[in-house]
């Protein structure tokens, strides 16, 4: 039987203001139930209740109904934190400091002994790729450097449970691939991870599951795989076939025949993102490649 | 004990307090904070009890409400229904602590706290204890969880933030006052090149310190929430109020860094300074004084000293005259072994006086004055007949034998007749000298030792040796206990003003023995350690407010609590309804009515509001002067400057002060960032 990490029941945060009158409903009778070494996604526009909900699972907002608990634990207990790791949207660390000052004391934080933080502290700068910087301090780094380090302080602890507020926030796509693969090999070592992101190919690309909240209800709940699954429609995919007209009415009339109507026909597409990583690969294994203009507008 | 550079002589409104205080101190404490912690409680008690009884869990282990909390709450209660009980029967009341009445506009003296054993006092401080205790058992409980890695990792970052943002900078202004030195803009005495300097030194050291350590500490945790780095503190495993303190000692150790800087810096320029000699020997000591009680007495046992009329009612004056029966008489119940050593020959008697003259009287010259020092065992009764200035022996049979014996020796001196000794009479007798001895015997002997005349200058220290063998004589037996309950003190100073048309004005500070001295430089460290403390209770508050307010609206209250402790003399006379012209609604009516503030107004029904009205006000009133900070018992610049020693004893008192007044702000601010939703 699989363990429950994170639980909500009714989880409701309404803001009030000085008078005590409603403001706004940020989440509204949330029930969730997460389970262990899921990746589970959080999604919505802007203002739907994704952010609020991590937050009141990490006890920085307090629930106005309901309860989130963690690992058992009510949300409010400071305990808990010692199993989870945080990466907040944006990377929010004191920028007067460099890498190994970060993590040492956010390791501090967690009471790991010198040793344990040293060690610990060269294992993730090494993992985020900021060897070469780590003696920099972080208002010299980049988006993508300062959300590196900010992951790196949130495994500091080796946590069971992590949670990314947009994790490929500010990354490059080659960043985002490692991100995507990073979070995907804490899976196979067991760990939950909860991740809300604008970018839903990253969240297809990752989650086990994902949660679909809009206005601070949820208005939707499953596995990836099945939610995304279009039963009304059918795909074939073959290969070694020239693409012919005659292929063309073949087809359509076996699929007529079946009750069925040829809507398109042609080469599939492949991701931008699997364009732009093949092509910098193959720039990296050629080097000297460019773009070339197409001659007689044929390339 | 105030700081004001009005004569450039130590000015002791309020003697230092000592662990004699402790009892009284802590039992007004309880008081105080214990009362801020009744409403405290009853408010956190209500609202956890109106709270659903199958409330969230996240709910209750925000606000726990343990069995103790309640049976706390209402213990305390009890013991404030039973103060009420006893107040409206006037059972019980504090008797040893009750605020002098003085004339509308008079300083109102200060006395340090007694521990009161009385019905109403004892009450209040057990509703106090008990709801301190109620308040705080989270908090005590929750201090078991901290971890000092945590609150150092804290308090480091809080340092290397305000050092990397390069706000040292500031304290390099510190260095201004010596490179553009005062006596280049004003005429400085020769006497006063060493207090002049303290005093700038002091007084930027406090700017320098008081004001960027206000303003850091105000600002820090409204930062870290506006920038959301709060975010990632928080949900880490540690209790908030870690993080209280960590800002908290991250910022007394950014002050105490460049305040030993400072201190070194100044300490360095005196030491390499040519001083005047003057200087040297006003300044540049650490005497360590014995202190006495000064009171006045006359023919008339109702003479309390004379008002001259100076607004500056610090000092009392008693008139000069040859035929005077007034007396400034200082009292010292107890005299240390040290005064008293049998390798001690004499022990310094200094004081300073004020000069009011009423004639112009001789040119260049000072006023004459007698002293005269006896012990418990040789007391003085004053005349009875106008017109007599002596005071004479209790018993007179004794005076007889002291004055015949010493007529007999100033005799033989005269003839020559004591071999050694030069001199011809005893009033040339020096302390270290053969005929020396001979004061010291008869002092000891008969617990008697007077200096005839001796010219003083106004405002200008100076002192007399006392033989050491009277302090001797002091320490022999046990004084009796007089009438009224009190022991008799061991020594007693007369100080008499001879000469005509002139009144000679003196405050208990202004008479002392020299019981030894220390080194300057140690005094001089010590002095910073005020200084120290005084910054490091603006931080704690700074902090606590913090935790609730923004950064600005935090940095400007705490402004505001602290400059009031620089008027706590007047908002104690609004407090206790003593100052001239009533309170804020009384003075209202007055200025419609246009009368002036020492004005009899008719008893009307509009100023019988305007009093109610100030009754009210001035109990809220009396609360907030209960969160003053005690300012002035952290400043010691005139002990320095006026070259006396600071006791370890005080010095221990300003730390226990310290921890005493921030206790009370770290348990709310304990509440109030627990109870914060940083990410809201």
């Amino acid at each position: 039987m699989s363990e429950t990490v994170v639980e909500t029941r009714n989880l409701t945060k309404i803001y009030r203001d000085f008078w005590g009158r409603k403001k706004k409903v940020a989440l509204n009778a949330l029930d969730l139930t997460i389970q262990k070494g899921e990746i589970f996604g959080l999604l919505g526009p802007n203002g739907s209740g994704k952010t609020t909900t991590i937050k009141l699972l990490l006890g920085l907002l307090f629930p106005s109904s309901g309860d989130a608990f963690v690992f058992g634990e009510p949300a409010a207990k400071v305990e808990k934190n010692e199993k989870i790791g945080y990466l907040p949207e944006e990377s929010y660390l004191y920028r007067f400091l460099n890498a190994e000052e970060t993590l040492d004391f956010y390791g501090r934080l967690f009471d790991m002994p010198s040793e344990t933080r040293k060690k610990r502290a060269a294992e993730l700068i090494d993992t985020v790729g900021l060897a070469n910087d780590k003696k920099r301090i972080l208002r010299e780094y980049s988006k993508g450097m300062r959300q590196r380090i900010g992951l790196a302080q949130a495994l500091i602890n080796d946590p069971d449970l992590i949670i990314l507020d947009e994790p490929t926030s500010g990354l490059d796509p080659l960043g985002t691939r490692w991100m995507k693969d990073l979070i995907l090999d804490l899976k196979k070592k067991g760990k939950t991870i909860i991740m809300c992101s604008h970018r839903l190919d990253d969240v297809q690309d990752v989650c086990d599951r994902i949660a679909i909240l809009y206005g601070g209800d949820l208005q939707e709940l499953g596995a990836v795989s099945k939610l995304v699954e279009d039963q009304k429609r059918l795909e074939i995919r073959a290969s070694g076939v020239p693409l012919t007209d005659e292929l063309k009415r073949d087809l359509a009339a076996t699929i007529e025949k079946h009750g069925g109507k040829l809507e398109s026909f042609g080469h599939p597409t492949t991701t931008l993102e699997d364009l732009f990583l093949r092509i910098v690969e193959e720039s990296k294994t050629r080097p000297g490649r460019r773009y070339l203009p197409p001659v007689d507008g044929k390339k | 004990m105030t700081d004001p550079a009005l004569f450039g002589i130590l000015i002791l409104e309020r003697d230092p307090l000592t662990f004699v205080n402790l009892p009284g101190l802590i039992q007004v404490w309880l008081q105080d904070a214990g009362g801020f912690a009744a409403v405290g409680l009853v408010v956190y008690l209500l609202y956890a009890l109106r709270a659903p009884k199958d409330q969230p869990a996240s709910a209750k282990a925000r606000v726990p409400l343990t069995m103790f909390m309640l049976v706390m709450g209402m213990v305390s209660l009890l013991c404030y229904a039973g103060y009420i009980a006893a107040w409206s029967i006037g059972y019980g009341r504090d008797t040893v602590n009750v605020v002098p009445l003085v004339e509308p506009g008079a300083t109102v003296p200060y006395f340090p706290p007694q521990f009161a054993v009385k019905f109403q006092p004892m009450l209040l401080m057990f509703g106090g204890l008990f709801a301190l205790l109620g308040i705080g058992q989270p908090f005590a409980t929750d201090l078991f969880k901290l971890r000092f890695r945590r609150i150092w990792a804290l308090t480091k970052v809080g340092f290397l933030e305000t050092w990397r943002n390069r706000m040292f900078w500031v304290f390099v202004l510190f260095v201004l006052p010596f490179l553009f030195p005062a006596q280049w803009f004003i005429p400085i005495k020769a006497e006063d090149q060493l207090r002049t300097t303290i005093d700038w030194s002091s007084l930027s050291m406090t700017l320098l310190l008081l004001l960027p350590g206000t303003i850091i500490a105000s600002l820090s945790i409204p930062d870290d929430v506006k920038r959301q780095t709060i975010y990632t503190i928080v949900s880490k495993p540690i209790e908030r109020f870690e993080l209280v303190l960590g800002r908290f000692f991250g910022f007394t150790l950014l002050v105490t860094v460049p305040l030993i800087f400072m201190t070194l810096g100044t300490w360095l320029f005196i030491s390499t300074t040519t001083l005047d000699e003057k200087a040297v020997e006003e300044t540049q000591k650490a005497r360590i004084p014995h202190r006495g009680q000064l009171y006045f007495r006359a023919r008339s046992n109702e003479y309390k000293g004379t008002n001259v009329g100076r607004e500056f009612d610090y000092r009392k004056y008693i008139a000069g005259s040859k035929s005077t029966s007034e007396r400034a008489i200082w009292a010292f119940e107890n005299i240390p072994a040290a005064m008293a050593g049998t390798d001690r020959d004499a022990v310094p008697c200094e004081y300073t006086f004020d000069i009011f003259r009423l004639t112009k009287g001789d040119e260049n010259r000072g006023v004459d004055i007698n002293i005269r020092f006896t012990t418990w065992q040789c007391d003085q009764v004053p005349p009875t007949v106008r017109g007599d200035g002596m005071w004479r022996w209790a018993e007179a049979e004794n005076e007889q034998k002291y004055k015949a014996e010493r007529e007999d020796i100033d005799k033989r001196l005269a003839k020559g007749e004591i071999p050694g000794v030069s001199i011809k009479s005893l009033d040339y007798a020096l302390p270290n000298t053969p005929g020396w001895k001979f004061v010291n015997d008869l002092a000891e002997k008969y617990g008697f030792y007077e200096v005839a005349s001796v010219e003083v200058y106004d405002y200008h220290p100076s002192g007399v040796p006392v033989p050491a063998g009277l302090f001797r004589k002091a320490r022999e037996g046990t004084p009796p206990t007089e009438k009224d309950g009190y022991r008799k003190p061991r020594v007693q100073t007369y100080v008499k003003c001879i000469s005509d048309g002139q009144m000679l004005g003196m405050a208990s500070g202004d008479l002392y023995y020299m019981e030894g001295e220390k080194s300057f430089t140690e005094n001089f460290f010590k002095c910073s350690f005020g200084l120290w403390c005084q910054v490091t209770v603006a931080i704690g508050v700074a902090i606590t407010l913090s935790t609730y307010l923004a950064g600005i609206i935090s940095f400007l209250a705490t402004l505001f609590i602290y400059l009031s402790a620089y008027l706590i003399e007047h908002l104690k006379d609004v407090a206790g309804g003593t100052s001239t012209g009533g309170g804020p609604f009384e003075s209202l009516t007055r200025i419609l009515g246009t009368d002036t503030p020492t004005a009899q107004l008719d008893r009307t029904a509009g100023v019988k509001t305007a009093e109610v009205g100030d009754v009210a006000f001035s109990w809220v009133f009396r609360r907030y002067v209960n969160i003053v900070p005690d300012v002035y018992a952290f400043s010691w610049t005139s002990f320095l400057k006026e070259g006396y020693n600071i006791n370890f004893e005080y010095l221990a008192m300003n730390f226990i002060l310290v921890v005493g007044y921030l206790l009370p702000w770290g348990i709310l601010s304990y509440y109030l960032i627990r109870n914060r939703e940083v990410a809201a």
